[in-house]
């Protein structure tokens, strides 16, 4: 009689592995079908959830909150109230999708206590704070909102840092999107359009994409060499129109095509304002391939520095450009092997602006609790010294000479004293990726700037940095000067 | 497995039902409460009792029932708390009401031994009868006892007291009688169904032998046609034709049980419409999706959301699927603890199943053996017709998950049933 009974057994049990069977396909095969199915209302009521803690900035400007659903409901509604601007910082917390930006990196800050870990039963148990904390921003609302406006949609970011603190003043990326969209009712359809969407709107382009810095990086080939010793504002240089890559038949241009200057020789200085590739491509193999990786390193690329937001990488393959000399010409102005986030040239930016100190950036100033008392402060933290005060601050001459009788006139602005850099790309198509980069007011600044543009915004092909990027930080800068006024 | 392993597997599972209410509570805003309090209390007495009522009655009984028996109670309990805290307070009584019945039961097979039951098989056969039949009382009368109808099917009783109403359905007591029954008589007369008939090179069971199985068929259809019950009449048709096959050992009953029931069914759905729509709800949930089938894509929803690792006790929605308390638990236990509960729960049924058949394999005699199959069997039959159900395998039958759903007269049949298997395993060893 045993043999029948293992029969069942074995037939029992061969039925079981087919409801683990079934279950693991209804709930991860098929899963996101129902999810997503549109008479699922848990789709459309999955933007109610708990309590989460504000995000807010430091004049009360208020970027995400919850609302109870209804008079004394446990179930809040998010809400993004400032808008499309401070997508990309705040992010969104959505059942459905996931969090992203904050309210991803802040998750176990800002939701409640109320949850279903055992922490929180323990916590619950000896009657603890079950409460959400809120979250400050150290970003000036009205800068951040400025630099969206200035974009005027075209794909690119703006990056403002406060050079002395490293406290972050606007990060914006363009285009972005309705995060209150990916709560709604019909949030997986607007959600399928975001990520189907060619221009990527829900990606973070002030932190995570690298783009080739283009003459943007002069200003740290110069850091590079003035600190190695190699060359000083004066140095001559042979002003070529084109310059033969050493060992390579390849042929580098000046961004016209022109010698930069009337005479054979041109100085470094005047190379730097009038942003000459052939010198620059010489100014960066007599410095060498390991002095430029040392100062990027000590200005945060490949560093990690723990930023409240996912960063990219921003490289300069030092190895790599030491056997090929041809590739550091080409790397010295920007081009072929650096990859730079905006992040990382606006920290360039207010390098030089902070005396040649690196200031760890920061986006999150303080931690409240519920009862508004502070948890937590975070202090501006240093990263380190990339170059001399001396340094920095001749290269801050020579980007101030830039705005006033250089590539960079259109980020000028009347009465203050601006100074920065622009950078058209090789590369980009059609029409070139464009940047400037700078800071203000030069006696004593308070504000450095990354700007960039993808494929030459709305100009398109033709388009330069000083003609797109530059008006925007102008006007990123002139609001910063006169809130604090 | 030593009994402190099994006593701190029971704690342990007491102490995850509180952790699951208290989680609960914390997703709605509150926090520890009396709820988890009485909660525990409830399933410490219960379980603890048990565990303490089988070590003096039933000592040498297998120490792996209890501990899964309340692993799914807590998983279940908590999911039923999460669907509404008045039901999930009934329930607790029923636990205590199952766990006195239990120990009731264990302390009169301690003095008669299973042999009892095994002497009176005819009364309980009769007894088996009369429970199925109970719901057929006139829905309206003077009387105390009325039959009482939910959801189109025929299948409670209701006592009027006077000062206050019980609902219960004698079905889930008349499956434990109908398989002691069965296993009394085949353990008696199984030997002669093993004779055959040849129909050329076929061997064929003896025509007289078949009376029974026909019987019993037209037993579970009339139940399907009257009750309106597929689940209950699938159930005991499985049991009947798995406990005539152990008994056996010839797999011809089993083809020819399918073969009838199939037939059957069939003929109930081409003349019966409830049958017709439970069928089309099942192949074509979506576009029923406002009528019939919305009970099944509910619980696909409720599935699909939960996803690998669900939404957390309390933060789903499986209010939205109708009777997610009692047939559509699995689906609100999905939602909630995504496909990693799921697993859970279905690995520690396979494992009490498994376990019920390992003391049939072990038991001392025929109707031993055959009684452990029979109610193995039981719990298994109905764990794989509602969770397949609800993954749309096949069509959904009213029927409840063991231990998990919400319902007290299932409550008690499957912990009797369980008592039972502990009862087996225990005389096997004296």
């Amino acid at each position: 009689m045993n043999g029948p009974i293992r029969r069942l057994i074995r037939t029992v049990m061969a039925l079981f592995v087919v409801l683990v069977l079934a279950a693991t396909y209804v709930q991860a095969v098929a899963a996101e079908g129902y999810r997503s199915d549109p008479r699922n209302q848990r789709t459309a009521i999955a933007r109610v959830g708990k309590e989460r803690g504000l995000i807010a900035t430091a004049d009360g400007t208020v970027l995400a909150r919850s609302v109870a659903e209804s008079e004394g409901s446990q179930l809040f509604v998010r809400q993004y109230p400032e808008g499309p601007a401070f997508s990309h910082v705040v992010g969104y917390a959505s059942r459905l999708f996931g969090d992203e930006g904050l309210e991803r990196t802040y998750a176990d800050e800002l939701r409640s206590r109320r949850d279903v870990t055992i922490s929180d039963v323990i916590a619950a148990l000896v009657g603890g704070d079950l409460r959400p904390r809120s979250v400050m921003l150290t970003i000036d609302p009205d800068v951040q909102r400025t630099a969206f406006d200035a974009l005027e949609g075209q794909t690119g970011a703006v990056v403002a840092i406060d050079p002395e603190s490293g406290g972050v003043i606007a990060l914006v990326s363009s285009p972005s999107f309705v995060a209150e969209n990916l709560l709604d009712a019909d949030a997986a359809e607007a959600y399928a359009k975001l990520v189907e969407s060619k221009k990527e709107p829900l990606a973070n382009r002030a932190t995570r994409r690298n783009y080739p810095p283009a003459s943007t990086f002069k200003t740290l080939i110069l850091a590079a060499a003035i600190e190695e010793g190699k060359v000083t504002p004066a140095s001559e240089y042979q002003d070529f129109a084109t310059y033969r890559l050493p060992g390579s038949s390849a042929v580098m241009r000046n961004f016209d095509g022109e010698r930069c200057g009337t005479d054979d020789q041109v100085s470094v200085e005047s190379a730097y304002i009038n942003s000459c590739n052939t010198v620059f491509a010489q100014v960066g193999i007599d410095t060498g391939a390991e002095a430029i990786g040392e100062m990027a390193a000590a200005l945060g690329f490949g560093a990690d520095f723990e930023f409240a937001l996912p960063v990219g990488d921003s490289t300069f393959p030092t190895d790599e450009l030491a056997r090929d000399p041809a590739a550091l010409a080409q790397s010295s102005i920007g081009e072929r092997d650096v990859r730079v986030t905006p992040l990382q040239m606006a920290m360039l930016a207010a390098t030089i602006a902070n005396d040649g100190i690196v200031m760890r950036p920061y986006l999150v100033d303080q931690l409240f609790d519920a009862d508004g008392k502070t948890v937590r402060a975070f202090e501006p933290n240093l990263l380190g010294e990339a170059m001399s005060p001396a340094t920095a601050s001749v290269i801050a001459e020579m980007m101030e000479r830039v705005v006033t009788e250089g590539t960079g006139y259109r980020a000028g602005i009347p009465g203050v004293r601006v100074a920065g850099k622009t950078g058209t790309s090789e590369q980009g198509d059609p029409g070139s990726h464009v940047w400037f980069i700078g800071f203000a007011p030069v006696e004593r600044p308070t504000i450095a700037v990354a700007v960039v543009v993808e494929n030459g915004g709305a100009v398109g092909e033709g388009a330069t940095g000083a003609r797109v990027a530059a008006p925007i930080a102008a006007q990123v800068i002139a609001e910063w000067l006169e809130n604090r006024s | 497995m030593t009994r402190t392993a099994e006593a701190s597997l029971v704690a342990g599972a007491c102490l995850l039902a509180v952790l699951g209410v208290t989680m609960v509570n914390l997703a709605s805003g509150g926090t520890v409460d009396a709820q988890a309090a009485l909660t525990g209390l409830v399933f410490a007495v219960t379980f603890f009792g048990l565990l303490i009522t089988v070590r003096i009655l039933a000592p040498a009984a297998s120490p792996h029932l209890l501990p899964l028996v309340a692993f799914l109670a807590a998983i279940g309990f908590m999911e039923i708390y999460r669907l509404g805290a008045e039901r999930a307070g009934q329930q607790r009584w029923w636990w205590l009401i199952a766990f006195v019945i239990s120990t009731v039961t264990l302390a009169v097979l301690r003095r008669a031994s299973l042999a009892l039951l095994r002497r009176y098989r005819y009364l309980l056969f009769a007894l088996a009868l009369g429970l199925m039949l109970l719901p057929l009382l006139p829905l309206s009368s003077g009387l105390p006892l009325r039959g009482w109808e939910a959801n189109g099917s025929r299948l409670w009783v209701l006592l009027d007291l006077g000062f206050t109403e019980l609902h219960f359905q004698p079905g889930e007591l008349a499956k434990l009688a109908f398989v002691i029954f069965l296993a009394s008589y085949l353990a008696e007369r199984g030997t002669g169904l093993t004779a055959a008939r040849h129909v050329g090179k076929v061997p064929f069971p003896d025509p007289r032998q078949l009376v029974p199985l026909l019987v019993v068929w037209a037993g579970s259809l009339f139940i399907l046609i009257a009750q309106r019950d597929l689940g209950a009449s699938l159930l005991l048709f499985a049991v009947f034709v798995v406990m005539l096959y152990a008994a056996t050992g010839r797999a011809v009953y089993l083809g020819v049980g399918a073969t009838l029931f199939t037939a059957g069914a069939f003929a109930v759905w081409r003349i019966f419409d409830h049958v017709q729509v439970r069928v089309d709800a099942w192949l074509h949930p979506f576009s029923n999706y406002d009528g019939a089938g919305y009970q099944i894509a509910q619980g696909l929803f409720a599935l699909g959301t939960g996803s690998l690792s669900g939404a957390g006790p309390g933060l789903g929605r499986p209010d939205l699927i109708p009777n997610a308390h009692t047939d559509f638990i699995f689906a609100a236990i999905g939602e909630e603890l995504g496909l990693a509960g799921s697993v859970a729960v279905l690995v520690a049924f396979a494992l009490l199943v498994g376990v019920g058949f390992g003391i049939a394999l072990r038991a001392r005699d025929r109707f031993r053996k055959l009684l452990a199959t029979g109610l193995a069997t039981v719990l298994a039959v109905q764990t794989l017709l509602i969770v397949g159900g609800v993954l749309r395998l096949f069509p959904l039958t009213g029927i409840t998950l063991p231990f998990m759903s919400y319902g007290g007269s299932a409550l008690v049949g499957n912990l009797l049933a369980v008592v039972l298997l502990a009862q087996i395993s225990h005389e096997e060893r004296i």
